[in-house]
């Protein structure tokens, strides 16, 4: 109670102001009471000035208020009056009773007051572990908090500032003092709190080993998360390779088969070929190693992509152009059909190139023999969109993501090359800031879209 | 050459068109299929000599081709199957399949795997099989090596037998298992492997590095005349 800040400064002033009017006031009831009642038995009216006093500040004032009372009463009433010496030993009676009411009761306010303090002290610590304990558990990164979290301890230890620092403990901070986090042996960090200040002591062996129980809760938390992550990339990581074997197994080995059985052939000297069949067996080396160096090349830019590698080229071009180079390169102009708008895009062209040669070529494959391959491309002031829609068999819900995963076939297809078209179009397609996606209903045909941010363009240029 | 006909069936046009070219040079005629059910179609339509069987098919497999050509044709089927089919490999096998290759192949072995065993396809019956120095007497029970007679139990000189009367085949842990010991110990491989060590000592010249009875990792069993590099 002996705490000296600028609340008990104004305080002790109150107190001895209110004090002094207490003792006026209870003085000036009785001088007007006394006419009725005998004087000596109002004395005890002096309690009710005791009493307040008490209650509010303590018992540090209310013993002064009481010698106080006692005085004034003896002074103003008790003969000899206005004169301190006593007649009567009575009179020396009434002065003890004041001052023993006003120590039993300042003692029970005070009782009173501690238990309220400590009880709200309590009550703030734990609604703040509660809250803690809800945000952290909900999976909020621990890093992001500690600094908030800081913050609310310093206002439940009462110290002006706390800083929280995960880990052993380092080198404090100039002007701050370390109080250990631990739960059981292990330290799972450190709280500072200013230099000189001093965090209630209730407080500091209350709430600090509570908050160091769940910020090693939050901490194994944040790892097992990350543990779970760095698993479940592991368990990817793993099922790419093993489709990369698989693909290397099947789609490396097959052109492979074709240039080593054509290769034998033509040096086998028992075998008698004909002019046709050595052409034939020419041009199966040449098709096959076509083959091979694309499906290497498939390989290399999915790696680049996975990798990060793949930093694009960005300069405006316009949509409709590209999608007419990449059916150009596909020597498609035949069976594809290009309509729509023309908007402006700000890409790499020889990838999203690619993207829309890939798009087209997926397509292209799984039409029915001559069928057409729509092509079209809409606007809207944020969005270009090129969809390309084939008459094929169409994609099950479960395939409109998957078709996507490198080596993913579709159907009991053993001849769409590696599967990597489709990855490798997406692909490079997030490296240019858009989306390709596949919409589809079994039996209604595919349509695969990409969507790319358009380039404003400026109004005095608009025709 | 004498024509004889081969229906090949692989999904990969390159390989097929590679496979007609060489088979061709070779003299033999040449019959294609890219399906399963291609396949069976062409071999009843012109039933083939031989057939040359990819593993994978886009409307089933190999395996299963195999099992229905062996219903109704006896002509003997060479698969061709790559690294990490090895199980369907075995069941191609398993069903009447003779023999494989596998991807990519060289060419002079697929021919003289298909010499073999068209060869093995003419052959009639015979009461005594000399394999090099290997002499077995099928009627008597009695084999010599290099005209030592060998002692062999009933069941080494069984299993000697199914291995003569298929020389230069693959036969696998299955086949053999169920020949010299009956279908319900298709699966006692160990048996397998003990007679065989057993029939190694009393055959082979150096039964460390055996020279007749030849060991297919992960398959079977062959044996072979060392002095024939056909197979």
């Amino acid at each position: 109670m002996c705490r000296v800040d600028t609340w008990s400064r104004r305080s002790l002033v109150v107190g001895v102001l209110a004090s002094i009017a207490a003792v006026a006031i209870v003085t000036a009831v009785i001088a007007v009471v006394k006419q009725w009642v005998p004087v000596l038995s109002l004395g005890v009216l002096y309690v009710f000035a005791v009493l307040p006093i008490a209650v509010v500040w303590g018992l540090w004032l209310a013993l002064p208020v009481s010698i106080a009372s006692m005085l004034a009463f003896n002074w103003f009433f008790l003969p000899p009056v206005h004169t301190f010496t006593l007649a009567d030993s009575e009179n020396w009676f009434a002065l003890a009773v004041y001052l023993a009411t006003a120590v039993v009761v300042s003692e029970l306010a005070a009782r009173a007051r501690r238990r309220a303090a400590a009880a709200e002290q309590r009550e703030r610590e734990s609604a703040l572990l509660a809250e803690l304990s809800t945000e952290l558990l909900r999976g909020r990164e621990l890093g992001d908090e500690l600094g908030e979290i800081g913050t609310r301890a310093a206002g439940v230890l009462g110290v002006g500032t706390a800083q929280i620092e995960l880990g052993s403990e380092r080198r404090p901070p100039p002007g701050t003092s370390p109080y250990l986090l631990e739960v059981a042996d292990r330290t799972v960090g450190t709280i500072y709190v200013p230099a000189g200040s001093d965090p209630n002591v209730a407080a500091r062996h209350r709430f600090l080993p509570a908050l160091a129980a769940l910020l090693a809760v939050a901490v194994d938390h944040d790892r097992l998360e990350h543990d779970a992550l760095e698993a479940e990339a592991l368990r990817r990581s793993d099922l790419v390779k093993t489709a990369l074997l698989r693909a290397v197994s099947h789609d490396l080995r097959s052109p492979l088969t074709g240039i080593r059985t054509a290769v034998g052939a033509l040096r086998n000297p028992t075998l008698q070929l004909s002019e046709e069949d050595r052409r034939e067996l020419l041009e199966t080396i040449d098709l096959d190693s076509d083959r091979l160096g694309r499906l290497v090349g498939d390989l290399l830019d999915l790696s680049r992509l996975e990798a990060g590698g793949a930093a694009p080229e960005a300069e405006v071009w316009s949509l409709d152009d590209l999608v007419r180079e990449a059916i150009d390169a596909l020597d498609a102009r035949e069976r594809v059909e290009l309509s729509g708008e023309a908007p402006l895009v700000n890409v790499d062209a020889t990838q999203i190139q690619r993207v829309l040669a890939n798009l087209i070529e997926n397509a292209l494959k799984f039409s029915p023999p001559g069928a057409h391959v729509h092509v079209r491309i809409t606007a809207t002031r944020k969005e270009a969109i090129v969809r390309v829609v084939d008459q094929g068999p169409g994609l099950a819900e479960d395939e409109l993501e998957r078709v996507f995963e490198p080596f993913y076939r579709r159907g009991s297809d053993t001849r769409s090359g590696a599967g990597l078209g489709l990855a490798i179009a997406r692909g490079f397609a997030a490296a240019n800031g858009g989306r390709v996606w596949a919409e589809s209903r079994p039996g209604q045909g595919a349509t695969f879209a990409l969507a790319l941010p358009v380039v404003e363009v400026p109004a005095e240029l608009q025709a | 050459m004498n024509g004889q006909r081969v229906l090949v069936v692989d999904d990969e046009p390159q390989i097929l068109r590679a496979l007609r070219a060489t088979l061709r040079g070779a003299g033999y005629t040449v019959e294609s299929a890219e399906t399963a059910q291609g396949a069976l179609t062409a071999a009843a339509a012109h039933p083939p000599e031989a057939v040359i069987l990819d593993l994978v098919l886009p409307d089933g497999n190999g395996t299963d081709v195999c099992r229905e050509l062996r219903s109704w044709s006896d002509a003997p089927v060479i698969v061709l199957s790559a690294v990490g089919e090895e199980k369907e490999k075995i069941a191609a096998l398993d069903a009447g399949a003779d023999d494989y290759v596998t991807k990519p192949f060289s060419v002079d072995e697929l021919l003289a795997r298909l010499r073999a065993v068209l060869r093995r396809r003419g052959a009639a019956p015979e009461p005594v099989i000399e394999v090099g120095d290997l002499r077995i007497d099928i009627a008597e029970r009695v084999v010599t090596v290099d005209g030592r007679r060998v002692k062999l139990s009933p069941h080494e000189f069984d299993l000697l037998r199914v291995l003569a009367q298929n020389r230069g085949k693959l036969l696998t842990h299955r086949a053999l298992l169920r020949e010299v010991w009956g279908p319900a110990y298709e699966v006692e491989a160990h048996y397998l492997h003990v007679y065989v060590s057993h029939l190694r000592r009393k055959i082979e010249p150096d039964p460390a590095s055996p020279r007749y009875l030849l060991t297919e990792p992960g398959a079977g069993y062959r044996l072979v005349d060392p002095a024939n590099d056909d197979v």
